[in-house]
């Protein structure tokens, strides 16, 4: 079985009238990369604040690698964090800057800050002050901050934010180092599933605070590729008919009445006169299909209507 | 703790208020100490000097300088990671927000104390060095004017601490440390003039900031000594868990 990294259990957070999370439920399990996907103010952020502290819990639990309560207080130094936007002491040089962290979590090997700069490209600006540094730079520098000392787990809120396309597409390359090369867990929030599909390995939507749906890529590509769903009274037979009779073999039992069929050759006539032609009753067959923002908005949809 | 402690001090050495804060108490005991004048400030006290007064004495008297000058490490150590927003990244991978904030005012405290205790003795060395005996007094009797006000100093820091953690904001901080003394000042010396306000007025002046720090330094009563002692007991006490309080509701951005 593998390990959760973190599991949140019913949390909400309500700010007097406003509930910003509503008994969310997420199970982050080690080595994902964790698309948390939302619009703008749907609630990611307050989800990653509650897990790490920074706003209290109004209702509901977390637990960080097992330990929830005051013990999850002790794992926190597992995690590294980019909350929102990149903060950091003006005055002070990229590196100045993280040995100031480094100091606070213990670090004593500062070769440690040489190779999170690196990893971010930022080993060029080590000695130059944060106040000179440009978007895409500071957010940069939160990342590396995030990966100062190995974390476990690392949570970033909206990353690419300010990167040019070559950033993003080399923070893309790092995300999936930090996960394949060292087992790092990461949780990233993005309002663009895009990015987010191009990184990670599951994903939660979410939408006025609520979870819409918990999806794995596998999942995820399943309703999103292009396929005819097909509707019967009965699926096993439909199942046989289409692999028996038209020789089609790429295709899924959804349920009890719903297959989706991914052969890109099968014809929805002939399959719609086969099954006919079985005494089975046909309900429905249409094409289907959606773009990651279209698969989205439906979901989104579905909320509001 | 240690470890919070080695990043405040590395990060403080970086500001400029670290060596403004230096500079400037270095610079009010030079001229002291050339010109053989104790110089300082006072808001409202009326202290006076006996001729048998040493002048290092005399100066301690006048420590209502570090009124002042104690803003700028609680503005450097506290206001800084709130208007940097920098709070947010040692509470998410660190520390507890309550830990947080007892390192932090720990921190500005210790940091602030020690501060005071070691220019006092280094002007008090440096004095008796150029001075010689004539302005300066025994270590002693230097140390017992100085260090009896440190109670007091623990409760203006504190009270800094709370107004920081509060407000959050160094301009505000500022403002309301500077003004408030002579606001205060200009308020009884009007009510003074008023006869029949007079008699409450010139009471609470008893225990305004400069007339405390002006008299614990030289010879006051045991009672008034006390009743100061308790004042800042209680200003401590309530600053302190009242900035925690206020801290521990506020929402961090």
């Amino acid at each position: 079985m593998r390990e959760i990294a973190l599991q949140t259990n019913q949390l909400t957070k309500r700010y007097k009238n406003f509930t910003a999370l509503d008994r969310a439920d997420m199970t982050v399990y080690r080595g994902d990369i964790y698309g948390l996907v939302g619009r703008n103010g749907a609630g990611k952020t307050t989800m990653m604040k509650l897990v790490t502290g920074l706003t209290n819990v109004t209702e509901g639990s977390f637990s960080i690698f097992g330990k929830s309560g005051s013990a999850a207080e002790k794992e926190k130094k597992r995690i590294g964090c980019l909350i929102e936007s990149p903060a950091f002491f003006g005055n002070l040089t990229a590196y100045q800057n993280l040995r100031y962290y480094c100091f606070q979590k213990g670090i004593t090997d500062v070769k440690q800050i040489d190779e999170a700069l690196k990893s971010v490209s930022l080993t060029d600006a080590r000695n130059k002050k944060f106040k000179t540094f440009s978007l895409g730079m500071k957010q940069r520098l939160g990342i590396a901050f995030a990966l100062l000392d190995n974390p476990d787990l690392v949570i970033l809120d909206e990353p690419i934010n300010g990167l040019d396309p070559i950033g993003i597409s080399e923070l893309r390359d790092t995300f999936r180092k930090l996960s394949q090369e060292k087992g790092i867990t990461l949780i990233i929030s993005s309002h663009i599933l895009s990015e987010l599909y191009a990184v990670a390995n599951r994903f939660l939507f979410i939408e006025s605070g609520k979870v819409l749906k918990e999806v794995t890529k596998q999942q995820l590509d399943l309703e999103c590729s292009r396929c005819l769903v097909l509707k019967t009274d009965d699926n096993k037979k439909a199942a046989t008919i289409l692999e028996d009779k038209l020789d089609i073999r790429d295709y899924k039992v959804i349920d009890s009445c719903e297959i989706r069929v991914y052969d890109e050759s099968a014809k929805p006539d002939l399959i719609a006169k086969e099954i006919v032609l079985n005494d089975l009753r046909l309900f429905g067959i249409h094409e289907s299909g959606v773009s990651l923002e279209d698969y989205f908005k439906q979901l989104v949809g579905e909320v509001h209507s | 703790m240690i470890n919070m402690f080695k990043a405040e001090l590395y990060r403080l050495t970086k500001t400029k208020g670290f060596y403004l804060f230096w500079f400037l108490a270095a610079f009010i005991y030079t001229l002291t100490v050339v010109y053989h004048a104790p110089g300082g400030i006072s808001f409202s006290a009326f202290l006076e000097f006996s001729d048998s007064l040493k002048m290092d004495i005399q100066q301690v008297a006048l420590n209502t300088n570090y009124y002042l000058l104690l803003i700028i490490p609680t503005f450097c150590i506290i206001c800084g990671e709130f208007s940097e927003h920098t709070v947010k990244n040692t509470i998410t991978s660190a520390i507890s927000k309550k830990k947080y904030y007892i390192m932090k005012s720990l921190f500005t405290m210790l940091y602030s104390l020690t501060a005071f205790i070691t220019v006092n003795y280094l002007f008090y060395f440096v004095n008796r060095a150029v001075n010689g005996s004539k302005y300066s007094s025994a270590f002693g009797a230097f140390s017992k004017a100085m260090l009896g006000q440190l109670p007091l100093f623990t409760a203006i820091v504190s009270l800094f601490i709370f107004i920081a953690f509060t407000l959050k904001k160094g301009a505000a901080l500022n403002a309301i440390t500077m003004i408030t003394p002579l606001a205060f000042s200009l308020l009884m010396m009007m009510l003074i003039e008023i006869e029949q306000t007079r008699k409450v007025a010139e009471k609470i002046m008893r225990y305004e900031i400069s007339t405390m720090i002006g008299k614990l330094a030289l010879d006051c009563s045991d009672s008034y000594r006390a009743k100061c002692y308790i004042i800042c007991a209680a200003v401590t006490i309530v600053s302190l868990v009242g900035g925690y309080l206020i801290f521990e509701k506020h929402e961090l951005e």
